[in-house]
């Protein structure tokens, strides 16, 4: 089994360690070495990667954002854009849907979406396919120009830094944005936090809402209040070893450390360091610090932290506002950031529901242009893979609303529409079992026709990953789907594993799962069941979650009844093994990759 | 039920087989996953591993078993494993005549 992640190239080029400063300068070069290397190979062309060399020069574009697509689809890269926080500034919308317009097309489309459109993704970052080598130069040029950035959206190194996207502009009880700021210039590209044991999340949430999902970071700075001197300071408890993947997720654990926002990046940088120094580095299935928290215990983490990797005294825990917390919570109030909200300075922010978070390019270039509009031309990206516009005056709310855009992404949605997330999947991605986003969406369009949600039931969240990578977060849903393989009928189907009640909020809690393999074409049949009885046993307006929580084991696998439905499911067969999906001719033979800058097949002839 | 233990991809060697876990006292079976893979940083031995869904599991906890091979192991189990893949197809092609 293959794991994603970055070679130690300096290593290999150097052949060991080296001295600091040395390390540091070679550090320096490696991004830009990459960058070089991938420059000449667009300029020559595909066929000028070496065929042998062709899997390590991979590992190193992931550096530059750049994921090599799947079996079938080779020559073509996902390209991830990572924004801090998921800010997009003026301008910048309209960059990224030009990019997609122009280069995020492939030979073939898909029946939901077409072709040429912007995924809006789980860590509030950007993904567009189907991008060419050959074009890279032309795409970085434009990125960079407008401020955006490919660089270390991948590897073993600090990813995008999360939070609440409307930091700045919604009410916090804390500033986070300056803080998110500070670490990303600090960390991002830094080259002594750049070959890390693992991949390194970080997540700072300033305001009540819980909206950063800090619980699910390796790294979380949450609200808090300490009196200090006297004084009541504002700042940053610190929680560390959070994660999903694997089979093996974890809650970011309390190590009793609170943090005023000027010492938030020492303190940032000292775990970070912590990490670099202590994380495992022989056995990457161990590597991410979740397990060294569990092998620690958060006191030795703290005293660690304390003795190695900081220069001042660490104020112990303060009073978080977690009580507070509604993002994802599945508690009485919507647990995202759709819908119409109020700034602090008066103007209002709109969420809007993307749909499994896939937007065409003309419909982005559209919201680029509502933002310009009728706001600052600032647009946000949320963990629930929508969008927000923001700085929109009261009086042009009404005009707003009124736009044909927003009846396709809508600000008032249907919960079955709004509690909708997935993963890549076998469309694109070389670790998926499943077909995700457009089964999703099916999935959310038969259950709007077909299912009630019970009364006062306003959120139903459902996340729909392809495997056990966990990118849609599967584990923190109402509803946790996975993709996995059945037989039926004596074929092998496409089916999800099952789980029930995950959410965050002030007691975050990781779905139980209680059904395995259920045919694809059966789960919204099982969902429909769930609900009825969910309904039928409800005590007095609990939620979901609180109905799931009563129940032990035994009882909720009875919940699961996978039925047949009037759902039809066109992609029951294994996806994963088409060229692409949706293509007429799905068969792997009948792939045109790989293919030159043009997109013409260079597939070698006796294919 | 429990959450799986092996983690399911498009690169876990195989993952729907008919398993089956016997005992003294009873015989369990369950679909089943199976992969073979190395580590990938200083790859030292080959792991072969082996998960029942657990969900189908009356007596048996939810568990994985794994054994550590030497390249040698790893190719013997492989020429075993082809010697008797020959002889089943070989046989199933018989009986289609």
């Amino acid at each position: 089994m293959v794991d994603a992640g970055a070679d130690c190239l300096q290593v290999e080029l150097l052949g060991g360690h080296m001295p600091t400063d040395v390390e540091r300068w070679k550090s320096e070069v490696y991004g830009n070495e990459i960058r070089e290397h991938l420059m000449e190979f667009a300029e020559q062309g595909w066929e000028s990667i070496p065929e042998d060399e062709h899997d390590a020069w991979f590992e190193r574009f992931k550096w530059w954002g750049l994921y090599h697509q799947r079996n079938g689809q080779e020559s073509y890269f996902m390209m991830r854009i990572g924004t801090p926080n998921g800010v997009l500034k003026p301008g910048q919308t309209e960059v990224v849907a030009e990019i997609a317009d122009e280069y995020a097309r492939g030979p073939e489309t898909n029946p939901e979406f077409g072709d040429g459109y912007v995924d809006w993704t789980t860590r509030q970052s950007i993904q567009l396919h189907w991008i060419k080598l050959e074009d890279i130069p032309e795409i970085f040029e434009k990125l960079e120009a407008n401020g955006l950035s490919t660089q270390q959206a991948c590897g073993d190194s600090w990813r995008n830094i999360v939070g609440n996207p409307m930091a700045g502009k919604a009410p916090e009880f804390v500033d986070a944005w300056p803080v998110i700021k500070e670490l990303n210039e600090t960390f991002k590209g830094n080259d002594d936090h750049s070959n890390l044991p693992r991949k390194w999340k970080v997540s700072v949430t300033g305001s009540p809402d819980g909206s950063g999902q800090g619980d699910i970071n390796d790294l979380a700075l949450e609200p808090a209040s300490k009196e200090i001197d006297g004084e009541e300071i504002r700042g940053f408890n610190v929680r560390v070893g959070g994660g999903l993947s694997r089979n093996e997720p974890r809650l970011a654990r309390d190590i009793d450390v609170f943090v005023r926002p000027e010492n938030a990046a020492e303190v940032a940088g000292g775990m970070s360091a912590l990490f670099r120094e202590h994380g495992d580095r022989e056995d990457r299935y161990n590597a991410r610090i979740k397990f060294l928290v569990d092998e620690w215990g958060t006191e030795k983490m703290r005293r660690v932290l304390q003795e190695e990797f900081v220069d001042f005294e660490l104020e112990t825990a303060g009073e978080d506002i977690r009580e507070q917390y509604t993002y994802n919570a599945g508690g009485e109030e919507h647990g995202d950031l759709i819908g119409v909200h109020e700034q602090r300075d008066g103007n209002y922010y709109v969420g809007l529901n993307v749909l499994v978070g896939r937007m065409g390019a003309d419909d982005t270039l559209e919201l680029a242009d509502l933002a310009e509009e009728y706001g600052s031309g600032e647009v946000r990206i949320s963990q629930r893979q929508n969008v927000m516009i923001t700085d929109v005056p009261e009086d042009d709310l009404d005009d707003l609303l009124d736009e044909p855009l927003l009846e396709d992404y809508s600000p008032d949605p249907h919960p079955f529409m709004r509690g909708s997330v997935a993963c890549t999947g076998t469309e694109f991605c070389s670790l998926s079992i499943v077909e995700t986003k457009n089964r999703q969406v099916r999935y959310a369009r038969w259950l709007k026709e077909n299912v009630e949600l019970p009364d006062g039931v306003e959120d139903f969240h459902i996340h729909l990953s392809g495997c056990t990578a966990s990118c849609a977060q599967p584990q923190i849903a109402d509803i946790s789907l996975r993709g996995m393989k059945t037989r039926k009928d004596g074929e092998p189907v496409e089916a999800l594993d099952i789980g029930l009640g995950g959410g965050l909020g002030e007691n975050p809690q990781f779905a139980q799962w209680v059904g395995q393999r259920v045919p694809a074409d059966e789960v919204p049949g099982a969902i429909e069941n769930l609900l009825a009885t969910f309904e039928a046993n409800r005590e007095g307006g609990e939620t979901f979650r609180e109905f799931i929580a009563r129940h032990d084991e035994a009882e909720l696998e009875e919940f699961i009844e996978p039925k047949e439905t009037s759902y039809e499911d066109p992609y029951m067969h294994n996806t994963k093994m088409t060229w692409y999906p949706y293509a007429e001719d799905d068969d792997m033979d009948a792939s045109p990759a790989p293919t030159d800058g043009e997109g013409n097949s260079i597939a070698p002839a006796d294919d | 039920m429990s959450d799986r233990l092996l983690s399911v991809n498009a690169y876990t060697t195989l993952d729907l087989l008919d398993g089956e876990a016997e005992a003294h006292e009873f015989t369990e079976s369950a679909y089943a996953v199976v992969n073979a893979t190395a580590p990938r940083k200083n790859p030292d031995h080959v792991k072969l591993e082996m998960e029942l869904d657990n969900a189908e599991l009356e007596h048996l906890p939810a568990h994985a078993d794994r054994v550590r091979l030497t390249p040698e192991q790893a190719r013997t189990i492989a020429a075993d494993l082809e010697k008797y893949a020959s002889k089943v197809e070989a046989n199933l092609d018989d009986s289609d005549d």
